[in-house]
């Protein structure tokens, strides 16, 4: 299987000389669930902000599919969908507004955009509320539409930071199986969580990141063995700050 | 009232110009643009105090010194009534710490009382600079008795208060009535619109009024608003004849409304604000088709969506150019017919013709929505970015509101123009051409000021279009110095008027082009 997201010797350096991260390598491969973990500020919401092109870096190289996000970002965002932690959305338009300008975005089909959206506003039961001001809507209507607005375009790799936050228990259980559909059929995912039991169940592969530096990466299997997840990572964590 | 409105207070002036950033950050950059934006006000206030120094300095070298009083209180209320008027809906109701501030152990009387001594004392500052030159030279000429040093002292802290207060209850009735509407965005705009085109004209008439009787402009100006704003009676009589008891009356009727007005918004304060939150929920939405468009278009038609949804982004980057137009059309059908024969008479119809171009661009050049067009887009800014398209069309897309906004009406306000002005061929065309230049300039402009100066963390859209937006303060500054220096130029030496009318869009032309070049180099990043 080909590599969706490279990440190579990546670094990020703040103003006042703060390296958010340090030299970090992973690899995501097509039809991969790829967990990104770690405690706040260790340097995941960087990562994947460099990853989605959002944020401008000096050193290392980030790879899509191949592509450069440096040198060919826009072909990059084309083939990618993100998802912030907290999904601040346009409140002056409505949820069907949204959609249909991210459909523009991303040069969906005409044809094809209705019955997208329709599949997945019906699966997390929005449809009925696409022709309300987004303003209106809660937060977890909000992260739904983002989801929608992620997902109809069927992107190569899905890039999420922190996906479940928001989510009632109905919208998260349809939220792991379509993150598995599109997997299966070929696509990527990349997302940072803390709620490790959900990355347990779901990722394919995970890395826990500490300080900006990768402490541990690889399949489930190889990194949990007969523990937990949260065990793995109370360790991991623990053994880095005595190091 | 208790303690806790000094704390509500305080962290409301960390976010007033950008002070908290200016001595905090750490962020180089941050602090220089901080920096940039104080020595921006600070250089606005010099200019403003030494404009004022030298017209009362004047006043007072004439023997019209006891003008002075009037001139100072009715000058301080019309900015306090303006600046009040343009803000009040984005800093009293409606903020987006709304849910923040009130479920903390404080009462509303505390909530609102902090966010009103905000805007009062941005009016204070404006007071003292309208008020306490004049006030000293006024000292300085009319040696008045003692009393009256404290009654100055106080009306600098009194003036503001009766203007601030009328505005303030204008906005507020504006928010009350159309948060009953479905369309409440644009409703509050259209009623924003309305009283800010009758407050510009309202004064305008008031300043004009009886000028042709009395030859000296500042005595007209005093009497007129001894006329029309009865506390600058007060305040005059209390200065010239040491008048315990208007001063004393006129110490009420600023205080008095004052702390009506906190009690009674306060006690509706939830209710309004509740009504501007509430939304429009149907929930009956079904599927239908989609209509697709390019991604210029989608940024564009987004772009519209968001001014038309923003009162006091629409407000402020549009009323240059609806100005314009009531003018224009005012010149038609209200102007005096016996007007183009009395200045073709006087020899002056030449001069008006050629600087009518830099007049018209003088009303484009304050017509700027892409000074905050990317300030505005605040916490969705990660969309922006993240989307598949260039930066540059996204700016292509700002740009295009602008001119979407300046140009239809632009061309209406010239084609009355041209009316109401017999013009020649070559003048007409340049009636319509150079407005049109500066049209294109101010959008370029605009965008690139705000990519440079960006102001993302705002609390109310107030603050990306107006306070300490450095953005919108230079576009819209550089804007109209551009175009009032040519037309200065064209009254000063009417033998080069053809140059300067042929030069100078060139120049702005070329102006243009170079700082477009340099906005399609920048990236888009959070």
């Amino acid at each position: 299987m080909n590599n969706v997201l490279e990440i190579k010797n990546f670094s990020k350096v703040y103003s006042g000389n703060k390296k958010a991260v340090d030299n970090l390598n992973l690899m995501v491969r097509a039809g991969e669930i790829h967990a990104f973990i770690g405690h706040n500020g260790a340097g995941k919401t960087t990562t994947i902000r460099a990853v989605v092109g959002i944020m401008d870096f000096d050193v290392g190289e980030i790879l899509i599919n191949g592509h450069s996000v440096k040198d060919e970002p826009v072909k990059c965002k084309s083939m990618t969908a993100f998802i912030p932690d907290n999904p601040d959305l346009y409140d002056y338009v409505t949820g069907i507004q949204y959609l249909n300008y991210m459909c523009d975005m991303f040069s969906v089909p005409a044809k094809e955009r209705v019955s997208r959206i329709q599949k997945y506003a019906d699966i997390l039961k929005l449809t009925h509320s696409l022709g309300d001001f987004i303003s209106s809507y809660s937060h977890g209507m909000k992260q739904k539409l983002a989801l929608i607005g992620a997902f109809i375009h069927s992107p190569q790799l899905i890039v999420l930071d922190e996906p479940f936050v928001g989510l009632d228990p109905e919208a998260t259980f349809h939220l792991k199986k379509m993150m598995r559909e599109l997997c299966d059929a070929g696509a990527a995912i990349f997302f940072s969580t803390h709620v490790l039991e959900v990355a347990e169940k779901l990722c394919d592969k995970v890395t826990i990141i500490h300080n900006g530096r990768m402490v541990v990466s690889g399949t489930m299997e190889e990194i949990k063995g007969s523990h937990s997840l949260e065990d793995v990572f109370m360790e991991v964590v623990e053994n880095e700050r005595q190091i | 009232m208790n303690g806790k409105y000094k704390y509500l207070l305080r962290m409301q002036l960390y976010n007033l110009f950008g002070i908290n950033r200016l001595i905090h950050s750490r962020d180089k950059q941050e602090k220089q643009r901080s920096g940039v934006v104080i020595a921006f006000g600070l250089a606005a206030i010099a200019i403003l105090v030494i404009y004022t120094t030298k017209f009362s300095n004047d006043m007072a070298g004439a023997g019209l010194g006891e003008a002075l009083p009037t001139l100072m209180v009715a000058t301080c209320s019309l900015a306090a009534l303006v600046l009040t008027f343009v803000k009040s809906t984005g800093v009293l109701i409606g903020i987006k710490d709304y849910d923040m501030v009130m479920p903390m152990p404080v009462n509303t009387v505390s909530i609102v009382a902090s966010r009103i001594t905000l805007l009062y004392l941005t009016n204070l500052m404006i007071g003292f600079i309208t008020m306490l030159p004049s006030g000293i030279i006024y000292i300085v000429y009319e040696h008045p008795p003692i009393c009256s040093y404290l009654f100055f002292v106080c009306a600098l802290f009194l003036a503001p208060i009766i203007p601030m207060i009328i505005s303030l209850s204008a906005g507020v009735f504006i928010v009350a009535v159309s948060s009953r509407s479905r369309h409440k965005n644009t409703l509050s705009l259209v009623l924003s619109t309305i009283t800010v085109l009758v407050l510009v004209f309202a004064s305008a008439k008031t300043q004009s009024m009886d000028t042709a009787q009395i030859s000296n402009l500042g005595v007209a100006m005093a009497e007129t608003a001894n006329k029309f704003y009865p506390p600058a009676i007060l305040f005059t009589n209390a200065l010239l004849y040491s008048d315990w008891t208007s001063f004393a009356i006129f110490a009420a009727v600023s205080l008095l409304p004052g702390i009506a007005f906190i009690a009674i918004v306060s006690h509706y304060y939830k209710a309004l604000n509740t009504a501007v939150f509430s939304h429009y929920a149907k929930k009956d939405y079904k599927m239908g088709a989609l209509k697709a468009s390019s991604p210029f278009m989608a940024l564009y038609k987004k772009e519209f969506r968001r001014l038309s949804s923003c009162t006091i982004y629409a407000l402020n980057s549009c009323i240059g150019i609806v100005l314009l137009l009531v003018v224009a059309v005012m010149a038609v059908f209200f102007m005096p017919p016996s007007l183009p024969q009395q200045t073709q008479a006087a020899g002056i119809m030449d001069t008006i013709q050629n600087i009518l171009p830099f007049a018209l661009a003088i009303f484009v050049s304050m017509t700027s929505t892409t000074a905050a067009s990317l300030s505005l887009e605040g916490k969705n800014r990660w969309i922006m970015c993240s989307v598949p398209t260039q930066a540059r069309t996204v700016y292509h897309s700002k740009i295009a509101v602008n001119l979407t906004v300046i140009l239809p009406a632009l061309y209406v306000s010239a084609i009355f123009i041209r009316i109401a002005f017999p013009c020649s061929f070559m003048q007409t065309v340049l009636l319509f051409l150079i407005p049109t230049v500066y049209a294109f300039f101010i959008s370029v402009l605009g965008i690139y000021l705000n990519i440079k100066f960006p102001k993302y963390d705002w609390t109310s859209e107030y603050y990306a279009v107006k306070g300490g937006a450095i953005s919108v303060l230079a576009a819209v500054g550089g804007g109209m110095a551009s175009s009032f220096i040519p037309l200065y130029l064209c009254i000063l030496f009417p033998h080069y008027q053809m140059i300067i009318m042929l030069g100078i869009p060139c120049l702005i032309l070329l102006a243009t082009l170079a700082i477009y070049y340099k906005v399609c180099q920048t990236q888009l990043y959070v």
